[in-house]
C-alpha cells in the first residue's frame, strides 16, 4: 500500500528535515530485523525526538488510517520491526537519553531508545546494574527489551524484562499519552504495565520507561564444565536445579557451537567436548563458594571432564564473550539458519536434547546449541543454505517438529524471544480460542482501529474478522423458566 | 420467596450439583457482606460447573462475588448487590506438582497452608507470607494481590504467577501464561489477573512459580530511637549486596508485639547457607551499631507473632509509596492513627501495612486523607484492607486513580465483562 502525499507533508510538518526517511534505498535499511526471512518495507520511517513528535505521528496515521510499526535497534528475532502491510514505521532510536537515575528508589527513567548495555554503565561505578541481558545488550534498545519481554542468560535468577519494569509512558494505539504504573511499586487497579509488558508494540509506542535497578552482588563464580555427550551435561542441568540452587546463569553450547566459537572469537572452551556448561553463580560470598562446590560435585557425579572456575574477571569475560557472539560464530558453518526460541519444562531438557537430535538427524541439518539451559529454554540454531530450497524446507520441518515437541513435554512456544510475525500462527499451539479470544479483545482496548504493528503476535488481524469464537458452557435448557 | 427465585435455585442445584447450592435463610444471612446477603451461595466441585454457574448468572444479570475463605471481604467498596456468592473452597485440588521444576498447578481454592506442608518435604515454598495467609486461598490471595515480608527477596505475586486458568463473566474457561518459569508467548494475561479482585475473571486454577527454602534463616531485631534513624538503616543496608529474605521497619507496637524493644525497630532476616548467614549478619550488626541502634536476637516465633500483630484491629491499611519514603510514611501513620498502631513497612517494596483499633469512622476517615495527602506526590496510594462499611461508604477504600489509567482500566473493565456480572462496584473507579 502506497502512503498518500498527504501523510508524507502531515509527517514533514512534525520532524525535523533529517528525520523521515522516504527514498527507496533508504526504506530497504529497515525491511527487516534479525530475522532476515521476512521482509516488508515501511513507505515512510519516521525518526522522533520527543514525546510530541511521537504522539503527533500517531495521530496522523490515525486520520489517514496508516498502519504504524515501532522499532528500536532491530536486533529482534521474530520478523517484529518489520512492516508487512507498508505504513508508516516509527524508529525511536534516537530518544536515547537517561532522564533520571535514582538510587535511593533503585530505578531509573529513561527513553526508548537507550541501549541496554548503557544504562549499566552509567550506574556501575556506584555498584548497581540494569538485570535483563539479551545477548544483543550492546546494540539492543531498552524500548525494544520492554516491547519483546526480552530474556538473557541472567534472566534464571533475576527473571525477564517485565520483572525489571517500574512502569512506562505510551502513546497507545488511540492516540492517547499515558503513564501506567510508576516509581511507586504499589499501586491498586489493573497491573497494565504487566499487561503492556512484552506487547510487541501492538498496544501502543512506548516513549519512557522506569525500570528498576539492583544493587551489584558481592561475589560472582563462573565455572566451565565440558562433558562428553549431550546427555551428560543435560542430566547435570536438572540435577542442579533439582538440588535447590538457582546459578544466574546455566548455559549450554554443543559441539558445532564450540567449534564454531572457537574458530571465530576463541573463548578457550574444549573442542573435544560433545557439550559444555558455562555456570554462574552470584550472591553472597560465603553462599557462592558452598553453591559452587555442590554444582562442581554435581557435574564431576555426572562424568564431567573437567570442572573449571575462572580466575579472574579477564578469563570469566572470555567465557561469556564466547557465548554472546555465538549467534554470530555461525556464520562459519553455514550463511543462513532459522533459530528456535521455545521453552521445555527444565526436568524434561534431557529427554528434549535426545529428541533434538534425532529430529535433526533425520531432517539432515545441523543444529548449533547454545541456550539458556537452567530454565529450559532451547536455541537451536537450525542451519541451511538459502541457496538451497530443499534445505529451507528441512530445516523448516526440523524447526516445527522440534516446537510441536516442547509444546508436546508441557513447554511454551517461545522463552524471550517473542511473537512477532514468525510465530503468531504458532499460538495455537499452546492456547485454545477462548485464551486468543481474550487477547484479541486486550489489544482492542489499546489499539481500538487495529493500526499498531498489524499481522504481529497473534494469529490472525482482528480486522479479518475476530476468527475465534470461544463456546460458552452448555446450561441445562429451560430448567429455571 | 420470591417466585423467581426458587426456580433459579433448581437450575444451579442442576447445574453445580444439589448439595453444593446453599440457600437456606440462616445460612445466607450469615454470608452477608457488608448487610448485604446473597440470594445464593454455589460451591462447586470443578472449574467446569463454576464456569456454567458464572454462564447463568451473566444470563440472569446477577451479581456475583467470588469467595475463597472469606478473610479479605472486607477489600473493596461496599456491594450494592449480592445475588450470588460463588466459594471457590471447593476447588481444593492440588493438579501437578514437578519439584525437579519448581513449579506448581494447584485450582484457586487451596489453601497457601495446604500448599505450603504439600511442597515442603522437597524442601521447597511458595515465597508468600503475608499476615494470615495460611488459612487463605490461592485464588483470593491474587486477587487481592497479597504479599508479606518475603517481598523483600521474591517481590510479589505479580513475579510468582506463571500461569491462570479463569472464568469469564460470560462464563467461558480461559487460559494465559504457561506452565514453564519462562515464557512471553502471546499477552501477559496472569499479571492483569493479579490484583483484580476477581472482577475481569473467576480464578480457578494457577501455575506458580516456588522456590527452594533456605538452609538457615535467621532474623535480628535491631531497636533505634527515632523512626528516621531506623529508615536511615535500612536506605545504607539497602546500598550494600546484603541479601535480606525479609526486611520490616517497625513501628513501636509492632516492635514489641514482635518481641523486640518499645521503639522504632528493623527486623532483617537473611536466608542462605549457615556461613552466609553468618557474614551478612556481621555486616547488618555493623551498620545497625554505626546508626546507633540496638540488636537483639529475635525470637523464633517472630514472623508468626509479626502475622498475627498484622491482622489484630479492624483497620487495616496498606500504603503504597516510594522505597525511600517508607519510614516518613510510618511516622505519618503513626501521627495519624496513634501510637497504638502497628505498621511494617518493607523499603525494597515501598509497601506499609497498618493495622490499628477502636479508631471512630470520622477519626479513621481524617487519617485515611491526611496519609493520602501525604503520600500522593510519590505517586503513593493507601487502600482500606479492612475497615466497617461505614467507612468505607464515607471514603473511597481504594482512593483516586491518575485518570489517564483509569480511563484505559475501565475500558478493560468494559470489554471483558460489560454487564457487571464480576463483583460489580467493588474495585477501583467504582467498576
Amino acid at each position: 500500500m502506497a502512503l498518500t502525499r498527504d501523510v508524507i507533508d502531515a509527517l514533514r510538518k512534525i520532524l525535523e528535515p533529517d528525520a523521515l526517511v522516504t527514498s527507496p534505498e533508504g526504506r530497504m535499511v529497515y525491511e527487516c530485523d534479525m530475522h532476515t526471512l521476512y521482509k516488508g518495507a515501511p513507505d515512510v520511517v519516521a525518526l522522533p525526538r520527543t514525546t510530541e513528535q511521537v504522539q503527533a505521528i500517531v495521530r496522523v496515521c490515525r486520520e489517514h488510517r496508516v498502519p504504524i510499526v515501532p522499532r528500536g535497534s532491530g536486533t529482534g528475532l521474530i520478523g517484529g520491526a518489520m512492516a508487512p502491510r507498508g505504513g508508516v514505521m516509527v524508529g525511536l532510536n534516537r530518544m536515547t537519553a537517561i532522564l533520571d537515575v535514582d538510587l535511593p528508589n533503585r530505578c531509573a527513567t529513561v527513553q526508548p531508545g537507550l541501549i541496554n548495555l548503557w544504562l549499566t554503565r552509567a550506574v556501575a561505578e556506584r555498584g548497581y546494574f540494569f538485570a535483563p541481558d539479551p545477548s544483543s545488550q550492546m546494540v539492543s534498545s531498552i524500548g525494544g527489551n520492554v516491547s519483546t519481554n526480552a530474556g538473557g542468560p541472567h534472566c534464571l535468577k533475576y527473571g525477564i524484562t517485565t520483572n525489571h519494569v517500574l512502569g512506562l509512558q505510551m502513546v497507545t494505539g488511540a492516540g492517547d499519552l499515558v503513564w501506567l504504573g510508576g516509581k511507586t511499586p504499589e499501586r491498586p487497579g489493573y497491573d497494565l504495565t504487566g499487561a503492556a509488558v512484552g506487547s510487541e508494540g501492538t498496544f501502543g509506542l512506548v516513549t519512557a520507561v522506569i525500570v528498576r535497578l539492583l544493587h551489584a552482588p558481592e561475589a560472582v563464580k563462573t565455572v566451565l564444565a565440558p562433558f562428553a555427550t549431550i546427555d551428560d551435561a543435560s542430566e547435570t542441568v536438572s540435577a542442579i536445579i533439582a538440588a535447590g540452587i538457582i546459578p544466574a546463569a546455566l548455559e549450554m553450547l554443543d559441539q558445532v557451537m564450540i567449534q564454531a566459537i572457537e574458530d571465530g572469537v576463541g573463548a578457550g572452551y574444549p573442542r573435544e567436548a560433545a557439550a559444555v556448561l558455562l555456570i554462574e553463580l552470584d550472591g553472597p560470598r560465603a553462599e557462592v563458594e558452598a553453591q559452587g562446590e555442590r554444582c562442581a560435585a554435581i557435574a564431576r557425579e555426572h562424568r564431567a571432564l573437567d570442572v573449571r572456575v575462572a580466575r579472574d574477571e579477564a578469563e570469566r569475560a572470555l567465557l561469556w564473550k564466547g557465548r554472546k557472539e555465538a549467534a554470530g560464530a555461525v556464520g562459519r558453518i553455514a550463511p543462513a539458519y532459522l533459530l528456535q526460541d521455545a521453552v521445555v519444562p527444565r526436568s524434561k531438557l534431557p529427554e528434549i536434547m535426545r529428541r533434538l537430535q534425532e529430529i535433526a538427524a533425520r531432517h539432515r541439518v545441523v543444529m548449533a546449541n547454545v541456550f539458556h539451559a537452567g530454565d529450559g529454554n532451547l536455541h537451536p540454531l537450525i542451519c541451511y543454505d538459502d541457496r538451497d530450497p530443499d534445505e529451507l524446507r528441512r530445516a523448516t520441518e526440523a524447526n516445527e517438529e522440534l516446537l510441536s515437541a516442547c509444546i508436546a513435554l508441557g513447554g511454551s512456544v517461545t522463552g524471550e524471544h517473542g511473537v512477532g510475525l514468525d510465530k503468531a500462527k504458532k499460538l495455537t499451539l499452546q492456547y485454545a480460542d477462548a485464551d486468543l479470544n481474550f487477547m484479541y479483545r486486550l489489544r482492542r482496548v489499546f489499539d481500538p482501529d487495529h493500526l499498531m504493528n498489524p499481522d504481529k503476535m497473534l494469529p490472525s488481524h482482528p480486522a479479518c474478522g475476530e476468527g475465534f469464537r470461544p463456546a460458552r458452557p452448555v446450561l441445562p435448557p429451560g430448567a429455571w423458566i | 420467596m420470591a417466585v423467581s427465585t426458587r426456580p433459579l435455585a433448581v437450575a444451579l442445584a442442576e447445574i453445580a450439583g444439589a448439595d453444593a447450592v446453599l440457600d437456606d435463610p440462616a445460612t445466607l444471612a450469615a454470608a452477608a457482606m457488608d448487610g448485604v446477603a446473597p440470594r445464593w451461595i454455589v460451591r462447586p466441585p470443578s472449574a467446569e460447573r463454576l464456569a456454567a454457574v458464572i454462564a447463568l448468572a451473566a444470563d440472569e444479570h446477577l451479581a456475583v462475588v467470588p469467595r475463597g475463605s472469606g478473610s479479605a471481604l472486607e477489600l473493596g467498596r461496599p456491594p450494592a448487590r449480592v445475588d450470588l456468592i460463588v466459594d471457590t473452597t471447593g476447588l481444593d485440588r492440588i493438579l501437578a506438582y514437578s519439584p525437579a521444576d519448581q513449579t506448581i498447578d494447584v485450582q484457586a481454592g487451596v489453601t497457601l497452608g495446604a500448599l505450603t506442608a504439600h511442597v515442603a518435604r522437597h524442601g521447597q515454598m511458595l515465597a508468600l507470607d503475608p499476615a494470615g495467609g495460611r488459612g487463605r486461598t490461592l485464588g483470593g490471595l491474587v486477587a487481592a494481590a497479597a504479599s508479606g515480608p518475603l517481598r523483600a527477596r521474591y517481590g510479589t505475586l505479580r513475579d510468582l504467577v506463571l500461569g491462570v486458568r479463569f472464568v469469564q463473566a460470560d462464563g467461558v474457561l480461559t487460559w494465559g501464561g504457561a506452565r514453564v518459569v519462562k515464557s512471553v508467548t502471546g499477552y501477559d494475561v496472569p499479571k492483569l489477573m493479579v490484583g483484580a479482585l476477581g472482577t475481569l475473571g473467576l480464578l480457578v486454577e494457577l501455575t506458580l512459580r516456588l522456590h527452594p527454602v533456605p538452609a538457615v534463616e535467621e532474623t535480628r531485631l535491631a531497636g533505634f530511637a527515632t523512626a528516621e534513624a531506623a529508615g536511615g538503616f535500612v536506605a545504607a543496608l539497602l546500598d550494600t549486596s546484603v541479601q535480606c529474605s525479609r526486611l520490616e521497619l517497625l513501628s513501636p507496637a509492632a516492635s514489641t508485639a514482635c518481641g523486640g524493644a518499645e521503639a522504632w525497630s528493623v527486623a532483617i532476616a537473611i536466608g542462605s547457607v549457615a556461613e552466609a548467614v553468618r557474614a551478612q549478619m556481621s555486616v547488618v550488626d555493623a551498620l545497625v551499631a554505626r546508626g546507633s541502634g540496638q540488636t537483639r536476637p529475635a525470637p523464633a516465633d517472630v514472623w508468626s507473632r509479626y502475622g498475627a500483630a498484622m491482622t489484630a484491629g479492624d483497620l487495616g491499611l496498606r500504603v503504597g509509596t516510594l522505597p525511600s519514603e517508607v519510614s516518613r510514611a510510618a511516622r505519618e501513620a503513626i501521627a495519624t492513627l496513634g501510637a497504638a498502631a502497628a505498621v511494617g513497612a518493607c523499603a525494597t517494596a515501598g509497601v506499609l501495612d497498618v493495622r490499628a483499633s477502636g479508631v471512630g469512622v470520622a477519626e479513621a476517615e481524617a487519617a485515611i486523607r491526611r496519609l493520602r495527602a501525604s503520600v500522593a506526590p510519590t505517586g503513593g496510594s493507601v487502600v482500606i484492607q479492612a475497615a466497617p462499611r461505614a467507612l468505607r461508604e464515607r471514603v473511597d477504600p481504594w482512593g483516586p486513580i491518575e485518570p489517564g489509567a483509569l480511563a484505559l482500566m475501565t475500558a478493560v473493565k468494559r470489554q471483558f465483562d460489560p454487564a457487571g456480572v464480576l463483583n460489580p462496584g467493588r474495585f477501583v473507579g467504582g467498576l
